[in-house]
């Protein structure tokens, strides 16, 4: 085990899901103790002394995001459990959806008592099949235990939860996005400002947050913040779910205490490499970090600020392990495509950025690279970054640029000869 | 009022503006393609992106103004970027201004000499989409322009109301699409959105391929379509570059109208009636003065009529309500002594399947000076008795056989109609594309027009010829 667990802290069995196992696991003794024992303010400023960060990507402080709601100003106010999980590499969330739907119910009802509101939403990837089905199942559960409805465990709290599937875009996970998404737009993001916080679902003040930044929630009004500090490093306090997969013997979705030692996790938890081959590059999390190479992540531990020191980031915990003999300029090629079919198309630098890119990498891979692309790619790359509504943009520079800036020599190997160094080699065979 | 800093320039601005605003307001020009003044902000095209200090670059469409900001709009940063930007949009463009109507208004064109002016650093093919796709039966889409501005469909949601434009698919094949059940054609407005346009992919199917645009000038007008009095330009043909030989009516006719902002009447905005003014004043032209029917010259026509206005003892008038204000005034001045009885004639009702009337512009009244004609002269129809002797109808619309047969007909008309050849005297008179004058519409406001053509030798223009007719017939002491 990777340090504690928080929130994959029991087996995993047919049954482990339902309310009644949850409950015998002392689930929704939290909600009873926030909404008995605990006001609104109290809430928020629990979570922001425990330090909890944004586990979708930016890792930016839960707690002060929730301050800018103004509880009684006089409207209605959103809460959003983003469950659109499409970074690539990320399946963290599907886990909590498929194993412990009723803790993201509790924490999204501990919030919603919080920040004041009525009515709360989970946007649900729409390829999700078996997370939407138990999550639905354990919605119906807790509407038929009294958890959601009016008046809730007899306390003047009452709060409904809309579960909606999303159509398949990738940046319908982007929190603005997945609103317009919501309200049954195209899901293009939206210019700040103003915030979300300020004008965001039907242009009311809403909080958008990640499932498994969500579930910390009743765990810390569980055991207070104090105990939640405790866990993990003084500047990324708690767990994190990192789903493992590439090059590794063991992949799937693992709670790491964070300030955990990267290749004693990567060794000991993971199985170690296939073949035990030497760790090419990792890309830390989700697609959309920049590659550190196996050199650079020897004596780093996971935590916020280790990676950020490096020049990456923990973003959304999907970490794809590559050993040596992989082709990077074949997986930037597929990066790329995700990019360029990805992307919604609204603003100019991402939606011709992306495709030239893709274009661009096309053509290397197929033999037909020019020596002034590598120079071309970071121009893209550049421009594309800052310049665009959302993130996503930024995104594919990042991972293009990261790319370029480690394995740089690959793509002249392969522009100069017209083929790949390692044959266009993405699997890792244990016989090789 | 909170005061910014613009390059280095301290400047007043409202709390509620934008940077993007202060900088226009102030003379400083940030370009932007997706920003419209009258359309709600989309911050899509990123051409507007300017520096703040301690900020970095951000668009200046959307970014409030904060007390002591410095903003600087020509650094060398966003100068990198604007470049990268006209990069990004050239990247998929067609390129293909030699065959392309906005070429010499474009945007991009424009900007794209302003501010990058160098070749694409592309080399791969672009990405392909459909051209004259079918939109509406007054406008035709090319998806290889479009830049996905936004501001067509903004404008179908927010001004026009009839929804009828929408985006299909995303990334670089996102394309402009017609809402199924919402056509474009029945949005009275839609030629809007080829103003709005700032490339070339919206084109009006009227003026594809009719005229490339320098060789237009834009005179300032007045629709006479509706009571609205919407301000226009009318297009038409500069008289260095009129053709020799060729069709000749292309130096006389109309290309096109655009509207003329005028925030007091019509925004920027005009229906589409507007736009078709061509079906209205290039109908076939009466050209000749007549008396029963035989052509004669323009002084024995006045004479007769001169000699018709002497001798009638109970003589009526119907007053165009095209008439501009100057005509009017005239007619009241010179002749309202004679034509005690003059009253106002609608020249122009309602079209079948004609909208009548709008929150937005459209009026009931079909007709431009309505509101000067009814201060000067009575409405509805005049009673007509045994006694009346002449009745004078100035302007078209008016049926004949209400006339009592005993009455002398003087009429003055300016398109060849079957009544022109009954009227005892006909004077035929200029259109408003020929004189200039003044429309007051119903809200009071009052708009000028100035004349695009020459008119024929033997067309007369109202405002003299009422002064013409006030003299006494020759020979008459």
């Amino acid at each position: 085990m990777p340090g504690r667990q928080l929130i994959m802290s029991f087996p995993v069995t047919a049954t482990s899901h339902s309310l009644a196992e949850y409950r015998a696991r002392g689930g929704y003794q939290a909600l009873e103790k926030a909404l008995k024992t605990m006001q609104p303010a109290g809430i928020i400023k629990e979570i922001t002394a425990s330090g909890l960060q944004g586990r979708g990507g930016a890792a930016f402080s839960m707690g002060r995001k929730w301050q800018v709601i103004v509880y009684d100003d006089g409207q209605p106010h959103y809460l959003i459990a983003n469950a659109d999980e499409g970074e690539p590499g990320t399946f963290k969330d599907r886990w909590i959806l498929e194993n412990n739907p009723h803790v993201l119910l509790e924490s999204m009802l501990i919030a919603s008592y919080a920040l004041n509101v009525r009515n709360c939403f989970v946007y649900i990837r729409g390829e999700f099949d078996l997370p939407y089905r138990r999550l639905a199942a354990a919605v119906e559960e807790a509407y038929a235990a009294g958890y959601f409805g009016e008046r809730i465990l007899g306390t003047d709290f009452s709060c409904d939860i809309v579960v909606y599937r999303g159509a398949g875009a990738y940046v319908a996970g982007e929190a603005s996005g997945l609103i317009a998404s919501l309200e049954g737009k195209k899901s293009y993001p939206r210019n700040r400002p103003p915030r979300l916080t300020v004008k965001g679902l039907y242009q009311r003040p809403t909080v958008v947050n990640n499932v498994e930044s969500l579930s910390n929630i009743a765990w810390i009004i569980a055991h207070g913040a104090a105990a939640y500090k405790e866990v993990g490093t003084p500047k990324s306090p708690g767990t994190r779910l990192f789903s493992v997969s590439g090059h590794v013997n063991k992949p799937g979705v693992y709670e790491v205490e964070l300030g955990y030692p990267w290749m004693k996790f990567l060794d000991e938890d993971c199985g170690g490499i296939v073949g035990g081959k030497p760790i090419k590059c990792v890309v830390p999390g989700g697609v959309s970090s920049k590659v550190l190479t196996g050199a650079e992540i020897k004596e780093l531990v996971l935590s916020h600020e280790a990676l950020w020191d490096a020049g990456s980031t923990l973003g959304s915990g999907g970490m794809i392990v590559i050993a040596e003999g992989t082709c990077m300029v074949t997986l930037s090629q597929i990066l790329m495509r995700f990019y360029h079919h990805e992307s919604c198309g609204q603003c100019t630098p991402c939606r011709h950025g992306t495709g030239w890119l893709h274009r661009i990498m096309d053509r290397i891979v197929a033999g037909n690279g020019r020596p002034e692309d590598i120079e071309r790619l970071y121009y893209i790359s550049k421009f594309n970054d800052g310049t665009t509504i959302c993130g996503l943009g930024d995104a594919a520079g990042y991972a293009m640029s990261g790319i370029l800036d480690k394995f740089r020599d690959e793509f002249e190997y392969y522009i100069e000869h017209k083929r790949s160094r390692y044959d266009g080699n993405l699997e890792c065979l244990k016989s090789s | 009022m909170p005061e910014i800093f613009l390059n280095g320039q301290a400047v007043q601005a409202r709390e509620d503006q934008t940077v993007l605003q202060v900088a226009l307001e102030n003379g400083v020009f940030v370009p932007y393609f997706c920003w419209h003044p009258h359309l709600s902000t989309a911050g899509n095209c990123r051409m507007c992106l300017v520096e703040v200090e301690g900020r970095g670059l951000d668009i200046a469409c959307n970014m409030p103004v904060s007390a002591g900001m410095k903003v600087f709009t020509d650094s060398d940063d966003v100068k990198a970027h604007r470049k990268a930007i006209l990069q990004f949009i050239t990247l998929n463009h067609p390129v293909d201004c030699g065959i392309c109507d906005k070429a010499g208004e474009c945007t991009l064109q424009d900007y794209h000499y302003a501010y990058n002016g160098e070749p694409s650093l592309s080399v791969d093919a672009k990405v392909r989409s459909t051209k004259y796709y079918n939109l509406s039966n007054r406008i035709l889409l090319d998806n290889e322009r479009c830049i996905l501005c936004l501001r067509c469909t903004r404008f179908t949601h927010e001004i026009s109301k009839s929804m009828a434009l929408g985006i299909e698919r995303r990334g670089d094949v996102s394309n402009i699409r017609p809402v199924e059940d919402r056509p474009l054609g029945e949005d009275p407005y839609s030629d809007n959105i080829v103003d709005l346009c700032p490339v070339g992919a919206l084109q009006s199917r009227q003026f594809l391929y009719k005229s490339r645009v320098w060789y237009l000038k834009a005179t300032p007008s007045v629709c006479p379509g509706c009571e609205r009095g919407c301000t226009i330009q009318v297009w038409h043909r500069k008289p260095e570059w009129f053709v020799k030989s060729l069709d000749q009516r292309q130096n006389t006719s109309i290309a096109r109208i655009t509207p003329l902002e005028n925030p007091a009447v019509n925004g920027p905005w005009i229906c589409n009636k507007g736009r078709d003014l061509a079906r209205i004043f290039e109908r076939v032209r009466a050209d000749q003065p007549m008396l029963k029917g035989r052509p004669v010259p323009v002084a024995e026509a006045i004479d007769a009529a001169r000699r018709l206005i002497g001798a009638a003892r109970h003589p009526v008038a119907l007053v165009s309500n095209w008439g501009s204000n100057e005509e009017l005034d005239s007619f009241k001045r010179h002749l309202g002594e004679v034509f005690v009885h003059a009253h106002v004639k609608t020249d122009w009702q309602p079209e079948e399947g004609e909208r009548l009337e709008d929150d937005l512009l459209i009026r009931p009244d079909k007709n431009p000076n309505t509101a000067k004609a009814r201060e000067l002269f009575d409405m509805g129809e005049p009673n007509y008795h045994d006694g009346t002797d002449l009745v004078l109808v100035w302007g078209e619309g008016y049926d004949f056989s209400r006339i009592p047969p005993q009455a002398k007909i003087i009429f003055l008309n300016s398109y060849l109609a079957p009544e022109n050849g009954h009227a005892d005297v006909f004077l035929p008179l200029s259109i408003q594309t020929e004189r200039a004058g003044h429309y007051t519409n119903f809200q009071g406001v009052v708009s000028k027009f100035e004349p695009c053509f020459p008119k024929g030798e033997a067309v007369l223009d109202a405002e003299a010829l009422f002064k013409a007719l006030e003299a006494p017939p020759r020979g008459h002491t």
